[in-house]
């Protein structure tokens, strides 16, 4: 009962959005975003229709591949996001760049190390395992990207604060109950996991209601001249490292 | 392991989403003209001559001398407070020297990477010594801090100096591009 009222209450939260945005035309501002909820959408009647006609046979490959297409939707949500709280700064995009490429560096790197150790751990890796390692990883951008948005202070509309705070929510929370849903039988995290999504719908439904713009970038003029106070600071941040090591010696 | 590190990556992605939301609530409910004036007085750095007296011991031997255990308590609780109000002062001023500098640098096309980082750190490890400071006032009290609380002084107002550079530099390079 509680499965059919999680998925039911999500299909039309997903349909009052996608309404919403077509009206408000957010569609056309955030439409990596809005593909990934009609994406979400159309793999409720496709796994239905693969459970009711082909359970044995058709369903867990029917999950799995729109669960997988639904997780790289996901990161190019990511994406979305960084591009458009980031158009108007390009010091900080450069810098999440980075961290981002850093991290994916990181990810594979540990993916490498452990694929030497055991040569077989691909294949004994369950999709759910998968799908708990791709999340973790997308967490760990997020959380970087957020450190990010918050170190350098970027404003955000409303739309795109609803967007990140529902798909970080549901990230979070989702890896939270991977962590912990059973392979078989439904306990509390098996709600949980499903309720995540209708929690972010919620949200999602709450700041998408309406079109509203992201605040301007103030202070453009600054942006040419970094090189030479990236000179400036790097002397001077010479200066107070040599004046911190006499004072620890005061 | 791997669940572990996905439990951890999971609570830290709430827990960052949520201490964004509370600071964007507090900051749209504090607002008001006179918490503005507040920042402006907290970010003011205190006098070099100021923070010795809070931490030097010639003021506490004379009251030691007075041989009044009253004023000798009353003198220790002052000198804290003191104390720990020029700690947040330094915190709240090291603190406005980052936001300015990540507003300047936010919309830099050719900002560095590893500067950034540099200057990130400088910041953590001041607002490191600050709470370190912080708490041990609280313990021992600032007459045992002198030399700690001179070298985050000049630390402090290293970085002060740092920024207002930055920022004188910005438009005279401007107005420098302009004129070539």
């Amino acid at each position: 009962m509680l499965s059919q009222t999680i998925w039911w209450g999500s299909n039309v939260l997903e349909g009052c959005l996608l309404v919403r945005g077509a009206s408000s035309r957010l569609i056309f501002r955030y439409p990596v975003f809005y593909t990934y909820l009609l994406l979400v959408l159309l793999q409720s009647p496709i796994r239905f229709a693969a459970y009711h006609w082909h359970r044995d046979t058709w369903y867990s490959p029917v999950y799995w591949t729109t669960e997988f297409l639904g997780l790289a939707m996901g990161c190019l949500v990511v994406f979305e996001i960084y591009r458009v709280a980031l158009a108007a700064y390009p010091g900080t995009a450069k810098m999440a760049r980075n961290v981002l490429l850093f991290l994916f560096v990181l990810a594979l790197a540990q993916c490498g190390a452990a694929l030497w150790r055991d040569p077989h751990l691909l294949w004994e890796t369950t999709p759910l395992q998968m799908e708990r390692a791709l999340r973790t990883v997308e967490a760990i951008a997020m959380v970087a990207l957020v450190t990010v948005f918050a170190s350098y202070s970027i404003p955000f509309g409303r739309n795109l604060r609803g967007i990140l705070l529902g798909y970080g929510l549901f990230i979070g929370e989702r890896v939270i109950c991977l962590t912990f849903v059973p392979v078989a039988g439904e306990d509390f995290w098996f709600y949980a996991y499903s309720a995540s999504y209708l929690v972010a719908l919620s949200l999602w439904l709450a700041h998408l209601w309406s079109d509203q713009a992201i605040p301007e970038a103030e202070n453009a003029q600054l942006e040419r001249d970094y090189q030479r106070i990236a000179r400036v600071t790097q002397r001077r941040l010479q200066e107070a490292r040599e004046s911190l090591v006499k004072g620890l010696h005061l | 392991m791997i669940e572990f590190a996905s439990a951890i990556a999971g609570t830290a992605l709430l827990l960052l989403l949520a201490a964004a939301v509370l600071k964007g609530w507090l900051a749209s409910h504090s607002l008001g003209p006179g918490s503005a004036a507040n920042e402006d007085d907290e970010s003011e750095p205190c006098p070099e001559e100021f923070v010795n007296r809070v931490f030097s011991r010639s003021d506490w031997e004379f009251v030691r001398g007075l041989k009044a255990s009253g004023v000798e308590g009353l003198f220790e609780r002052e000198r804290k407070r003191v104390a720990q109000v020029w700690v947040r002062q330094t915190s709240a001023m090291v603190r406005k020297v980052m936001h300015e500098h990540a507003q300047a640098a936010r919309q830099s096309k050719n900002l560095e990477f590893s500067t950034e980082i540099n200057i990130f750190g400088q910041f953590l490890m001041l607002m490191g010594v600050c709470g370190i400071l912080s708490t041990a006032i609280q313990i021992a009290g600032p007459l045992s801090l002198g030399g700690l609380a001179h070298f985050a002084q000049r630390l402090s107002r290293r970085l002060s100096e740092l920024q207002e550079s930055l920022q004188a530099g910005g438009p005279a390079n401007t107005a420098e591009a302009r004129s070539a």
